[in-house]
């Protein structure tokens, strides 16, 4: 396997597996209340099998929303889902620059949420593409100042993370302008998933 | 009898008024009739149904005109002024009529051709075709429809003059406009002005014509603009440096092939490798006497400047027709064989035009140290910030100032200082290098493109 498909594969694994993270993540922590060893039983298991097969959270969920009869556009679940915070995702580090980035990855994330709701008034829609402009800025100039004021032994992972922040925010641009051009807000709702 | 009498019509005597009025109203008449048929017909399309849609790239590459009565153009209104009511508005016309600021009477005279595109309205006489004004689209805030018992105004609120700011007091950009104070309870209160040009059309239907058109012109300007900025924000987040790229070179003797490094942002993928030497890094903490000092790995820096080098190669790929990287080829060919830094700062500026000057900031890295300044200051010029912030959109509402957070590849060069005269030689090779490489994958890039047939 090249690098390259190794790398396809690790960006269509990141995408497929938002359904543990958005979706099951806070279902295992309302069930920590219910059963607490059970809940971690389940989580662990969930967590391992998409590990080895990933999509397979997605793919259970879709099941079960298929035999509930539940019509509900599923990208558009996953996004307003996904402004919540996830403690997996969150930097622990107390420095400023730390807390800085959990705050400009949390602005963004919410800000993303919250595009199905206004993809169909024209002018709402544009105003959040200003604000999702600023928001990735901000967030890149913060990862800047981690890169330049910390030394990390882990480097090289960290830069090919904004490289890929850079990629697929170059590739919802593109499917912006499609967006625009087609009006197929389908393609939009994947693209900011990602 | 007598009605009969009355309706037969009795030949041969015509009343001498009725000849005198008859003959001018004939007169007027055929005057009108030759004049409408000197006029030259008008360049127009038709418009789908019921919303008059019309085809994006007539508004962005073609025009469209619409005969409209111009009654006048207010000027130093209130930037207050509600668009969207009637009252106000119809007061501050009526007062105009009033003072005569504005046509009372609507007459052939007043005729005039609203041509409408992308860029902006423009207004000449039916009649001689004389321009009585051009407003560019970003200088209008809003366009109303009223119905004053027969007559069908449209509205157009624009800005005082051209640059000005036509949005209300809450707009950043305030300093360019210009302010009107007045005195109120609490003290003087500073408001902006604005102008209101008021054309008359033939009905309802021809009102609400020209008001989606212009909602069309409003939606692609605004669309595109957001996209763009959208692509600056990107592009100035991913491309600002980590440290600055300087040219030092203390070891040659390492190559490293940085294909590996590459992404594929397309199915496509370049037809080049960039080699570059590994090279010493020289930061801004160091002194000239000392520019071995290394700060970086070499590969993290050679990664770092292919990486912006394939960024950039990208970005030109989206943004610029093939052609047009041709173009941008021989100037940075002609810039390396001699052509001064201003030269080539304006043919690019040129090329890149307005929409797309933000490109320049791509190539920050690739400008050597003596130059650098003449490029910084001309990206200020042309209202490019310096990299550190986003430049202002459309509305002049995202105006950033510098983050204290972000690098500084001014102070960089600056701090660095001048090279020693040792450095000199090696950064001009290094740079001749570069250049070499960024002019052959430019051309590449560019025949790649035109075999695939690819439309920007």
């Amino acid at each position: 396997m090249t690098m390259e498909d190794t790398k396809n594969e690790a960006d269509a694994a990141a995408i497929v597996s938002m359904a543990l993270y958005t979706v099951m993540y806070p279902v295992f922590n309302q069930l920590e209340k219910v059963n607490l060893s059970a809940a971690q039983t389940l989580r662990a298991a969930i967590i391992k099998a998409e590990k080895e097969n990933p999509g397979l959270t997605q793919d259970i969920v879709m099941k079960i929303l298929e035999k509930k009869n539940l019509k509900i556009n599923y990208n558009e679940c996953l996004l307003r889902m996904a402004a919540d915070d996830v403690k997996e995702f969150t930097i622990d580090r107390r420095e400023p620059e730390f807390q800085e980035l959990n705050e400009r990855a949390r602005a963004l994330k919410h800000i993303l949420s919250t595009i199905p709701d206004e993809i169909h008034d024209r002018g709402g829609f544009l105003q959040s593409i200003k604000d999702i402009a600023s928001a990735i800025k901000e967030l890149l100039d913060t990862v800047n100042t981690v890169f330049r004021k910390y030394q990390h032994h882990n480097r090289r992972a960290l830069e090919q993370q904004k490289k890929e922040f850079v990629k697929n925010s170059k590739s919802f641009s593109v499917t912006l302008k499609t967006y625009f051009r087609d009006g197929n807000s389908a393609s939009i709702k994947s693209a900011i998933a990602e | 009898m007598e009605e009969d009498v009355k309706k037969v019509k009795k030949p041969g005597i015509v009343s001498p008024f009725k000849r005198v009025f008859l003959k001018g109203e004939k007169g007027r008449d055929k005057k009108a009739q030759e004049k409408a048929t000197e006029r030259r017909a008008l360049h127009t399309f038709s418009l789908s149904q019921p919303d008059h849609r019309i085809d994006p790239d007539i508004l962005l590459n073609d025009y469209i005109e619409k005969e409209v009565k111009y009654l006048g153009q207010l000027t130093s209104v209130p930037g207050y002024l509600n668009p969207s009511s009637r009252t106000e508005v119809l007061q501050l016309i009526d007062n105009a009529r009033k003072s005569h600021q504005l046509s009372g009477q609507l007459s052939s005279e007043l005729d005039a051709v609203v041509s409408l595109s992308a860029y902006n309205i423009k207004l000449v006489w039916r009649d001689g075709e004389d321009i009585i004004l051009r407003v560019p689209i970003h200088d209008i805030a809003a366009v109303s429809y009223i119905r004053d018992d027969s007559l069908h105004l449209v509205v157009i609120k624009t800005a005082q003059e051209s640059g000005g700011s036509p949005c209300p007091s809450s707009c950043p950009d305030l300093n360019k406009s210009q302010t009107l104070s007045s005195l109120s309870e609490g003290g003087a209160v500073l408001v902006e002005v604005c102008c209101l040009l008021v054309l008359a059309v033939d009905n309802k239907a021809a009102a609400e014509e020209l008001c989606l058109l212009l909602s069309q012109v409003f939606q692609i300007v605004y669309t595109e603009s957001t996209i763009d900025f959208l692509d600056r924000a990107i592009f100035d987040g991913a491309t600002t440096p980590t440290r600055h790229l300087s040219l030092y070179s203390d070891d040659s003797s390492s190559k490293v092939d940085v294909k590996e490094a590459f992404e594929e942002e397309e199915a496509s993928t370049f037809p080049f490798q960039v080699s570059m030497e590994a090279e010493g890094n020289s930061p801004s903490a160091s002194t000239p006497a000392s520019p071995q000092t290394k700060t970086a790995s070499e590969g993290e820096l050679s990664t770092t400047a292919a990486e912006l080098l394939q960024d950039y190669m990208t970005t030109l790929r989206t943004k610029l027709s093939s052609q047009e990287i041709q173009q941008f080829a021989t100037l940075l060919h002609e810039y390396r064989n001699g052509s001064s830094i201003h030269e080539f700062c304006i043919n690019l500026r040129q090329l890149y035009g307005d929409s797309r000057k933000f490109l320049l900031l791509g190539l920050r890295p690739f400008i050597p140290e003596k130059d650098s300044q003449h490029f910084e200051n001309f990206l200020e010029t042309i209202g490019v910030k310096d990299g550190r912030g986003i430049i202002t959109d459309s509305f002049g509402r995202y105006r950033r100032t510098a983050s204290s957070a972000s690098d500084s590849t001014t102070n960089g060069n600056g701090a660095a200082g001048g090279s020693a005269a040792s450095d000199e030689g090696r950064e001009g090779d290094e740079w001749d290098r570069m250049i070499t490489d960024i002019s052959n994958d430019i051309e590449a890039l560019g025949c790649s493109m035109d075999q695939e047939g690819v439309a920007p």
